[in-house]
């Protein structure tokens, strides 16, 4: 059985604004699933409904058909869903390895020494930071911070991932190459994914399908082609003249 | 819990042959500072009975703020949650005591426990409600709670009113000496247990950054409330070894220069440090019963002042400041 | 139970001695509300204003009225000076207030506080100092008010209206406003972050000193370098009940405290009525939307 992560008519109000009006989206274990939209669509609100950062106004999140949308984060990170954050926040007083120590002492809730060592070493060889293990994690440049993000979300032994933009802010080589560690360790390890994220290349290489949302709602749901073609999203993003103009 | 079982499977792998050389492997494993505490303890410990009566009473205050100092350095200097209010710890321990020793007879240490677990009980319930909320307002919570404290021990009647309680149990320094020193002695070993190993890291992953704490699958909440929790058994019970030594309690135990004085003394020394809390009763406590008995006000201005330089020109305190300037010191302060 | 006649007479002093809370509490408001700063040495401040009140009346016979406007002078230079003491190395070119930036102001103005207490100790002593003023009573509707507690209480007011007014219709008011609410936004319209940041600060402390000087008027014999371990706290409820950074929360978090503490204690002992008024914020805190929740 394949786990699945499953988020229903999910309602997120903050006072008067409706960041989600009702989205529905299902993840299996080992598929991609790209979140797309113009700023401001809920795409982060929804990552932080789905991790128990924030709870929905209604609706419910179902991790292999158990509920976690009433769980604290923490709790929900233990079962087995980790989140990445847009401006990567690294815990500055350590270093890369005990950043990531961290995660796979308390993530995944790894005791014994030997094998927490083995796995946090297994963690930044597949992310590439095993040269920057040592380093103080304010010492790293922003395209590692985004690594180490990815990396501590690893380690936690979650499987599913939400990153949120860790593609963004970084020159064509950069995004090159990051796409190019997750495809790798997507294939290797096999956690499904929920990946928010601007930077279209990305979306297209490695999403399986593709959510768009638009003010709180998904208006388009289908493989990156299909939707990236989709009339509905290309006005939502460029407005209605480029709707109508030919591809 | 696992912790309990991990010591007790470690104890029991010793055979009596290995005893010393585990011994001598455990004193190593403390590393430099807790030596170093460990030895001043000792001395403190063993020199007890020879000591003149007027060096006792000093040692005793002294003990008795180092161990205030070090319950506020759980809370505050761990987790960066300002406790101005910490003093109601001390404060109820303070009249548990008293009123276990008036009320029901008790022997005084019975009182000290009984104060230890009232600290203990109320930081559970304030920190249950309080430990949520965000830096300036959790400080706020708990200054309030302090002052509220003082009113309501002033208005109850069973508490003696305005006028506190009192009570005399003839001259007992040398018990008290040995229970603070016990007291104290505790604290720097919790102190030492969780700046080590999974706990450690959880505390700095949580002082660092709360939120990616939280995201790393960390318990945060629970993890302050420990802490919370043991700062406030161990500030009252602290707090019922002054009142034992005073044979009073009075509604002033409540009053914020207690609280003032414990922050002032971790800031000072350098917050969530080993040694820091040691180094801020230090500087805050021996001026005050030594020097600066002639000018009563000297010496918290002065304290005051220092408060101010630490906090915006030389943060992590006179620690930190060690720390910083003098490299090879790294591997011997913490 | 209690008669209505005493209830109103009580809901009229909680009134009364609430605005004047208000006004102290004002201008911490603002201080946090625009520079998102903590200060912790507010209640010194107040000390201070009430002291300074009292000399002035020793001296020249000012009552607290006129003592307040000086104290407001005084305290806006005082409030400047502060900012660039111990502010602005923290706040330039910062464009959103930190957790690290929070505590560092907070126990710099904690130190700040304990220097003043003790300074003061040793300036004036322990001893609680009066000033006389006793324009006497007014009856209203049955309701006897002592007249000094109107005159502070409209001054109160006066001083409340004075900066809603001030932050609303004026160009530097309108700066500290967008300020307050998003740096960035008012640095691209023009306005200097340091002139605004200083300014709220010093009016903030005018305000608090002048409130100290009102407040003496119910501090008969009881003004001491410590009164702030009491008046600070009051104030935090209040701005905390009302919402740091609403201007009008002030009013109604002095109100409610005023009222609590004097109605209250028709029915229960007076020390019972302080401390409910105080735990009062733990559950508003608890309840409080997610803006002040971890």
């Amino acid at each position: 059985m394949t786990a699945r992560l499953k988020a229903e008519a999910v309602v997120k109000r903050f006072g008067g604004v409706t960041a989600l009006d009702g989205v529905s989206l299902e993840v299996s274990q080992g598929a991609v699933l790209g979140l797309i939209g113009p700023n401001g669509s809920g795409k982060t609100t929804l990552l932080n409904v789905l991790s128990g950062t924030i709870r929905p106004t209604s609706g419910h999140v179902f991790l292999d058909g158990e509920r976690i949308d009433r769980m604290p984060a923490y709790r929900v990170v233990r079962a087995g869903v980790a989140k990445t954050h847009q401006i990567p926040k690294p815990f500055h007083g350590m270093t890369v390895r005990e950043n990531v120590t961290a995660a796979a002492t308390f993530g995944a809730g790894l005791r014994e020494g030997a094998r927490v060592r083995d796995e946090v070493g297994r963690v930044l060889r597949l992310v590439e930071l095993e040269p920057r293990a040592d380093v103080p994690a304010s010492a790293l440049t922003v395209q590692e911070k985004k690594r180490l993000e990815f990396a501590r979300a690893l380690a936690t032994g979650a499987r599913f991932l939400l990153l949120d933009e860790i593609f963004a802010g970084l020159s064509p080589e950069e995004v090159r190459a990051s796409i190019e560690v997750f495809r790798r360790v997507q294939a290797e390890l096999g956690f499904g994914a929920v990946v928010v994220e601007h930077v279209m290349r990305a979306v297209l290489s490695v999403a399986h399908r593709v959510l768009v949302l638009e003010e709180g709602r998904s208006i388009a749901e289908g493989t990156p082609q299909e939707v990236v073609r989709d009339p509905a999203v290309v006005e939502a993003y460029l407005g209605q003249e480029a709707a109508r103009a030919p591809t | 819990m696992r912790i309990i079982g991990s010591v007790w499977f470690r104890f029991r792998e010793m055979r009596l042959r290995t005893l010393p050389s585990t011994l001598w492997k455990g004193w190593r494993s403390l590393g430099p500072t807790a030596q170093g505490l460990g030895i001043v303890l000792a001395v403190l410990g063993g020199l007890g009975p020879v000591l003149p009566v007027a060096l006792f009473v000093f040692l005793i205050l002294f003990m008795i703020y180092a161990a205030w100092a070090y319950s506020i350095n759980l809370i505050t200097g761990m987790t960066g949650y300002v406790s101005f209010g910490h003093v109601v710890f001390a404060g109820a321990g303070a009249y548990a005591l008293a009123y276990g020793v008036t009320a029901w007879g008790i022997h005084p240490l019975a009182g000290v426990v009984a104060a230890g677990l009232t600290g203990a009980l109320l930081a559970l319930g304030v920190g249950v409600v309080t430990l949520r909320l965000r830096g300036a307002y959790f400080a706020i919570a708990t200054l309030v709670t302090a002052l509220a404290a003082v009113y309501i021990v002033s208005g109850t009647p069973a508490l003696g009113d305005g006028s506190g309680i009192r009570f005399y149990l003839g001259f007992q320094i040398g018990t008290q000496y040995y229970a603070i020193w016990t007291l104290l002695a505790s604290e720097i070993a919790l102190t030492w247990w969780v700046t080590r190993g999974r706990i450690g890291l959880g505390l700095r992953a949580l002082r660092d950054d709360e939120d990616a704490a939280r995201a790393v699958g960390i318990n945060v909440p629970r993890l302050k409330l420990f802490l919370y929790v043991l700062s406030g058994g161990f500030a009252g019970a602290a707090g019922s070894v002054f009142t034992w030594f005073n044979s009073s309690a009075f509604p002033d135990a409540f009053q914020l220069a207690y609280s003032l004085d414990m922050l002032a003394m971790i800031i000072i020394g350098g917050m969530g440090t080993l040694s820091g809390p040691w180094i801020g009763a230090v500087v805050v406590n021996v001026p005050r019963q030594t020097l600066l008995k002639l000018l009563p006000q000297g010496q918290p201005i002065v304290i005051g002042l220092l408060v101010i330089l630490i906090a915006l020109f030389l943060p992590g305190g006179i620690v930190g400041i060690i720390r910083k300037y003098i490299p090879e010191a790294r591997r011997y302060l913490e | 139970m209690a008669d209505p006649a005493t209830l109103v007479a009580s809901l009229v002093y909680g009134i009364l001695l609430g605005v004047v809370f208000a006004a102290i509490a004002h201008g911490l408001n603002l201080i946090w509300g625009v520079t998102k700063v903590v200060n912790a040495a507010h209640g010194e401040f107040i000390m201070l204003g009430a002291y300074g009140a009292y000399f002035l009346n020793l001296a020249w016979g000012l009552d607290p009225l006129l003592a307040a406007l000086i104290d407001a002078a005084l305290g806006m230079i005082v409030g400047v000076a502060f900012y660039f003491a111990f502010l602005h190395r923290e706040l330039r070119g910062k464009e959103r207030i930190g957790h690290q930036t929070e505590m560092v102001t907070l126990v710099a103005t904690f130190g700040l506080a304990l220097f003043l207490v003790n300074v003061t100790t040793l300036a004036w002593s322990m001893s609680p100092v009066g000033l006389r003023y006793n324009p006497g009573n007014a009856v209203l509707g049955g309701v006897t008010v002592p007249l000094g507690g109107v005159y502070v209480g409209i001054a109160s007011l006066g001083i409340i209206a004075a900066t809603h007014v001030f932050l609303t219709r004026t160009y530097l008011g309108n700066a500290v406003r967008a300020y307050s609410q998003d740096i960035t936004a008012a640095k691209l319209m023009g306005v200097n972050p340091t002139t605004v940041a200083a300014l709220a600060t010093g009016l903030g402390f005018a305000m608090t000193m002048a409130g100290g000087a009102l407040l003496t008027v119910y501090l008969r014999v009881g003004i001491r370098p410590d009164i702030g371990h009491l008046y600070a706290p009051i104030s935090f409820v209040i701005v905390v009940l009302g919402g740091p950074g609403k201007m009008w929360g002030s009013l109604v978090g002095g109100i409610t405290v005023g009222v609590l503490i004097d109605v209250l204690q028709v029915f229960i002992p007076t020390e019972f009525a302080y401390a409910a008024a105080f735990l009062l914020v733990i559950p508003v805190l608890a309840l409080a939307p997610e803006g002040i929740l971890r």
